[in-house]
């Protein structure tokens, strides 16, 4: 068994002994390790609170030395998550994609990272957005100019979450 | 061999007369420039191993100096750009910041080994034996085979692996290039070295690659680097701007090769298609397209009826013109330039295009003999002077001068070229349109364009013709060899000096040239000898002052001593030089500007045109 495998199994184990607080995980398919099935608690004073938000985390054959891909399949309104429900946070980006700025380096992917520490990224990005560099233009817009807007939006999204459960 | 040859110059007596006069008027600033424009060349070239010699160097003066480890050297003179002085600077300025920057941690903190225990890898939690865990000199632990997945992807992700730094998020540390190597496969190891090498040509300012397919040699700029363009030759024969790393273009500056490549580019395509197919129409100017057989053209936008073949209105066409088809109207339908209000905004666009149309052709065209001349070169250097060598009986040693002459005309057919990039764009805007001064300053760069085609047209003729009646046996008298060298040899000289000089006016401005120019002549120079003054670059120089002097006829007794004389293609001289030369104690030459001492000889000592008209 490779490297990949290994590391993902030893997660899974973990994780499933010793749940951690804020999210839920499994594997999609059990035969596959490489495909994993989360669920996000919404933060806690947020105006994502009380949502259930499903999303799919695909490791790369060279994990851990790649990162995963985080993508929701509920419905999701926020700046750092494209339409299509990609999450785009600097830890799930390869240092190799910036050549020269190491000083971002730091805070992209390494090995170190596990699904734990992805999804702890994941829930303080929910709480705090960065509007600096959007994945989604028009949540943006929104959290800057109209938060009562973004909010309204957001509940619709929490309500919808909690009625697919 | 070659000093044998000596004794059959016709005129043996007096070259050693010259000689010996030379000592005399060495003085001159004319007769010296050819030799300064052979100085030292602002820039060297390396090979890859030189590159690594000069990167060992690097690296020792740090190491020494700082008493870092070479790994730590690299990341510092990385972050200096590979300048040891600025490493020098930084370091004793703030030796914890610019560690900080390029994370050299100073100490590995003791907390991390539980001697003796197990430790656990921070990547893959799997529990090691100390000695089977690497770390950073930060002090975080991974396995080996986690460092080398880390290592193998980092070095497939490119240079930035020069900085790698330890996987713990926010953990600046350096990995040393020992614990990159202990991972590392062979392949990967070179690979590194060779982002090494890359590091030091890419990030040193004063150092890039040459362009050239295919050539592995890096260039170091020896002055300041500045946006001035600075012509490069490689040793591979690529000629090169170390500032825009686009193909040598002096006199013209970056941006405006820039820009006019970039119009060349937009344009040339669809120019070269219109050029050859079209014609326009001789009333609305606009291009048309022949796509049927009969001559008689209706133009598709303006209805004007015309001959294809003289572009004359067809209404004048008939028995009157000797048929259709035997068309002998050229000559007065061009003369004709009568248009309509209407059509002078056409009239504009056009000529603008054809404005454009003129220097990029001339462009396009010595490109064309460039390359030619660079095959040209090629062959020679292959077979001719093989051939040559058994033809004359010369050494191929004492050959070299063929060479020259005809890498001469490679550099020069590039200067060329590139001064009419330069015409282009210093004397009208768009359309044409120009002040008198412009007017007046295009006169001027065009004639000394024009004597520098003429040089260089004679220079590549000599070297393919005349050249080729040795190789072929045309000429089998070996009689005029030796002469036939020297000729060529001072042709090469006096072309390299006229086209250094043409190039360093052209890049101070032609301001520059005018103010001299009339600073030296309005003063007391008769009108004569002021239009004279304005033919060359260099005689506006020479400062004349008038004087008496032995006349032309004084002269006449050597006349006629040369015997390859040629009819000059461009004469303006007149007499009243002579009274000037006499005074400087030297004339030049009005083709190829050479300061010849001998104030009564009839032709050029270079280049053996005549002296007069």
């Amino acid at each position: 068994m490779d490297q990949g495998s290994l590391l993902l199994r030893k997660q899974l184990k973990e994780l499933t002994k010793k749940p951690v607080e804020g999210f839920s995980a499994g594997l999609v398919d059990d035969s596959n390790l490489f495909e994993w099935s989360v669920t996000v608690m919404g933060p806690p004073d947020t105006y994502y609170e009380g949502g259930f938000f499903n999303a799919i985390l695909s490791f790369p054959t060279d994990y851990p030395q790649s990162p995963p891909t985080c993508r929701f399949t509920s419905e999701m309104w926020h700046p750092n998550v494209y339409h299509d429900g990609k999450v785009c946070i600097s830890i799930l980006h390869s240092p190799g994609d910036d050549p020269h700025g190491y000083e971002a380096a730091s805070e992209r992917w390494t090995p170190v990272h596990t699904v734990e520490t992805i999804m702890i990224s994941i829930i303080s990005m929910l709480s705090s957005p960065n509007d600096e560099s959007p994945a989604n233009i028009d949540a943006a817009k929104m959290w800057r100019e109209d938060r009562e807007g973004f909010k309204r939006k957001v509940s619709k999204i929490v309500r919808k979450s909690q009625e697919m459960l | 061999m070659d000093s044998d040859d000596d004794g059959s110059y016709p005129y043996d007596s007096e070259s050693m007369e010259y000689i010996s006069d030379e000592d005399n008027d060495f003085g001159f600033p004319q007769a010296e420039e050819p030799v300064a424009s052979r100085r030292k060349a602002p820039y060297a070239v390396f090979t890859e191993d030189q590159l690594r010699e000069r990167i060992q160097e690097a690296l020792d003066a740090v190491t020494s100096v700082l008493s870092i480890s070479e790994a730590e050297a690299v990341r510092v003179l990385r972050h200096c750009r590979w300048d040891v002085n600025r490493v020098n600077e930084e370091w004793f300025s703030d030796t914890a910041a610019l560690r900080d920057k390029v994370g050299l941690v100073e100490a590995e903190p003791s907390t991390s080994g539980q001697a003796g225990g197990k430790v656990t890898c921070g990547v893959c939690f799997d529990d090691f034996k100390r000695r089977d865990v690497r770390s950073a000199r930060c002090g975080h632990l991974f396995c080996k085979d986690c460092w080398q997945g880390y290592v193998t992807t980092a070095i497939a992700n490119g240079p930035s692996v020069l900085d790698l730094r330890c996987p713990t998020p926010k953990c600046a540390a350096a990995v040393p290039r020992d614990l990159i190597f202990e991972v590392a496969s062979k392949g990967d190891q070179a690979k590194y070295l060779q982002y090494g090498v890359r590091s030091y040509v890419e990030d040193n300012r004063a150092m890039g690659w040459c362009p050239a397919p295919g050539c592995e040699n890096a260039v170091e700029c020896l002055v300041e680097v500045s946006s001035e363009p600075l012509d490069i030759h490689c040793n591979c024969g690529h000629a090169f701007c170390f500032t825009c790393k686009e193909e040598a273009h002096r006199p013209v500056d970056c941006a405006t090769v820039e820009v006019w490549l970039r119009k060349n580019s937009a344009e040339s395509e669809n120019l070269n298609w219109i050029l050859a197919n079209t014609k326009q129409c001789p009333k609305c100017k606009r291009a048309i397209e022949k796509n049927q057989g009969c001559m008689h053209m209706t133009c598709s936008q303006c209805k004007f009826e015309f001959c294809w073949l003289c572009l004359g209105s067809w209404q004048e066409h008939g028995e009157r013109t000797g048929g259709f088809y035997a068309c002998n109207r050229f000559e007065a339908a061009k003369k004709r330039g009568e248009y309509d209000e209407e059509t002078l905004k056409r009239e504009h666009a056009k000529n603008a295009l054809e404005r454009y149309m003129h220097y990029y052709q001339r462009w396009a065209e010595n490109d064309r003999a460039r390359l030619l001349a660079i095959n040209a070169m090629k062959a020679m250097t292959e077979t001719t002077v093989e051939q040559l060598s058994e033809v004359t009986m010369t050494p191929t040693s004492q050959l070299k001068f063929v060479v020259d002459a005809m890498q001469q005309v490679v550099d020069c057919r590039r200067i060329l070229k590139w001064t009419y990039c330069y015409g282009y764009y210093n004397f009208a805007n768009d359309d044409g349109k120009q002040s008198e001064a412009n007017k007046q300053q295009q006169n001027f760069f065009e004639y000394n364009q024009e004597i520098a085609e003429v040089y260089l047209d004679r220079l590549h003729g000599v070297t393919e013709k005349e050249l080729n009646k040795y190789v072929d046996g045309t000429i089998t008298d070996l009689g005029g060899w030796g002469k036939f060298r020297e000729n060529l040899i001072g042709l090469t000289d006096v072309t390299r000096s006229h086209f250094d000089k043409l190039v360093e006016e052209l890049e101070k401005g032609l301001d520059h040239l005018l103010t001299t120019y009339r600073a030296t002549t309005e003063e007391e120079a008769p009108p004569e000898v002021a239009e004279e003054a304005a033919a060359g670059p260099s005689s506006s120089k020479a400062k004349p002052e008038a004087s008496k002097a032995p006349s032309k006829k004084a002269s006449g007794a050597k006349r006629g001593r040369q015997n390859g004389q040629k009819a000059p293609a461009a004469s303006r001289a007149t007499e009243s030089n002579t009274d000037l030369e006499a005074t400087a104690g030297h004339w030049q030459c009005r083709h190829c500007t050479f300061a010849n001492q001998d104030l009564d000889a009839e032709v050029c000592e270079v280049c053996e045109m005549a002296r007069w008209e």
